[in-house]
């Protein structure tokens, strides 16, 4: 008597290749953004509804907790600009090489932190 | 569908550890998936100590000492040892390849191997491969000419016979395609790197008449658009080929013919 086949392990042995780690990351990133996207719209109407009464909104983004949260939708948006550049440059063909991927996997890894301090900077001047 | 954890019954537990013989000092240790189909139990991890010092060079000739010299039970595929036939295609530290063609001098710390990833496994090493056969058969991977060429040599132009350079190589291995989430999550539906090459092949052959109908039979969101490009399938190609920039292609004449 055969017993039932087992499945074979997959994510769990799989080694991460840097080009998987910024796939899934778009994945990721792409939903953080939508959901990030709905509640600055969120905050814009609450502003305006609210008339002159901003103190807890700007409470809520001074404090740590709100400043993580800003940081944390520039990179991801910072990542999923760039990440999908080199994902449009692919759909055109180019960029396939091992060696490119690998390049290209890591200029979106690296850029996206460096992005992030650019917008921040660019942001904070004016404040 | 995405299932991230193993079914119960596939879940592996710790296996025998088999303790050097030979007094060497030059051990590694090699960790070997095993499932044996008669006896019901859950896979689990069998530990070799294997003499290093008398050990050819590659990953298939560890796996041949352990069946040679230690436990003659251990179930593999192999034939060719050069690379050619494709059989010996395992997950070996992580990544797939050819047992053949991977260097265990390469592998740094233990050995562990593993069966292709997401197949269901006929024993030890032995994944079943039937489905991606199947799909491969879908593509219809044969030349299709009208009667009246076929009196004639179909002639083709040298630029014509060099797009083929880099899909007709393919060994069917099932590195590529074993490698590929979408394929895991999507195998059932989704044709995966390897068919998807193939099936390229026979697209761009100059003498294949029946590219439109190839195209269209391919352009289907399961069947060719779970590509994320994650690109696992090109780096595990032991042959060097590229299905993920094949894939692409094919989602580009899709995209720019009228179809």
């Amino acid at each position: 008597m055969e017993n039932k086949p087992p499945l074979s392990p997959h994510i769990q042995v799989y080694r991460w290749q840097i080009s998987s780690l910024v796939s899934i990351s778009h994945r990721i990133t792409g939903i953080i953004n939508i959901i990030a996207i709905s509640l600055i719209c969120l905050l814009i109407s609450l502003m305006f509804l609210s008339g002159s009464k901003h103190e807890t909104i700007d409470l809520l983004l001074d404090s740590t907790v709100g400043k993580f949260i800003i940081l944390g939708i520039t990179w991801s948006f910072s990542f999923q600009i760039l990440s999908e550049i080199r994902h449009l440059i692919m759909d055109f063909g180019y960029g396939f090489d091992l060696k490119t991927t690998k390049i290209s996997g890591l200029i979106v890894i690296f850029g996206s932190v460096i992005l992030t301090i650019i917008f921040f900077i660019i942001g904070k001047s004016f404040v | 569908m995405v299932q991230i954890s193993l079914p119960e019954k596939s879940q592996i537990k710790k296996g025998k550890y088999f303790k050097d013989k030979t007094g060497s000092e030059n051990l590694k240790k090699v960790n070997v998936y095993r499932w044996d189909p008669s006896s019901g139990e859950n896979p689990r991890i069998d530990t070799y100590e294997v003499d290093m010092d008398n050990c050819p060079s590659k990953v298939l000739d560890v796996l041949n000492k352990i069946k040679n010299e230690i436990d003659p039970t251990l179930a593999y595929r192999r034939s060719c040892a050069h690379g050619v036939c494709g059989s010996c295609a395992m997950n070996m530290a992580g990544k797939n390849g050819l047992a053949c063609t991977t260097p265990h001098a390469d592998i740094d710390g233990d050995i562990d191997i593993y069966p292709l990833p997401h197949l269901k496994v006929k024993k030890d090493l032995i994944g079943d491969l039937d489905g991606l056969y199947k799909q491969y058969q879908s593509i219809e991977p044969w030349l299709k000419s009208s009667s009246k060429s076929e009196v004639t040599e179909i002639f083709q132009s040298k630029e014509d016979r060099a797009k083929l350079d880099g899909a007709y190589e393919c060994i069917m291995c099932a590195c590529c395609s074993t490698s590929c989430p979408s394929y895991w999550w999507n195998g059932d539906k989704y044709l995966g790197p390897a068919v998807l090459l193939q099936a390229y092949r026979w697209i761009i052959d100059s003498r294949d008449e029946e590219r439109q109908a190839r195209l269209k039979k391919v352009a289907d969101e399961l069947k060719l658009y779970r590509c994320h490009t994650i690109l696992n399938c090109t780096s595990a190609c032991p042959k060097g080929l590229n299905p993920a920039k094949a894939i692409a292609e094919i989602k580009k004449m899709l995209a720019t013919a009228n179809i």
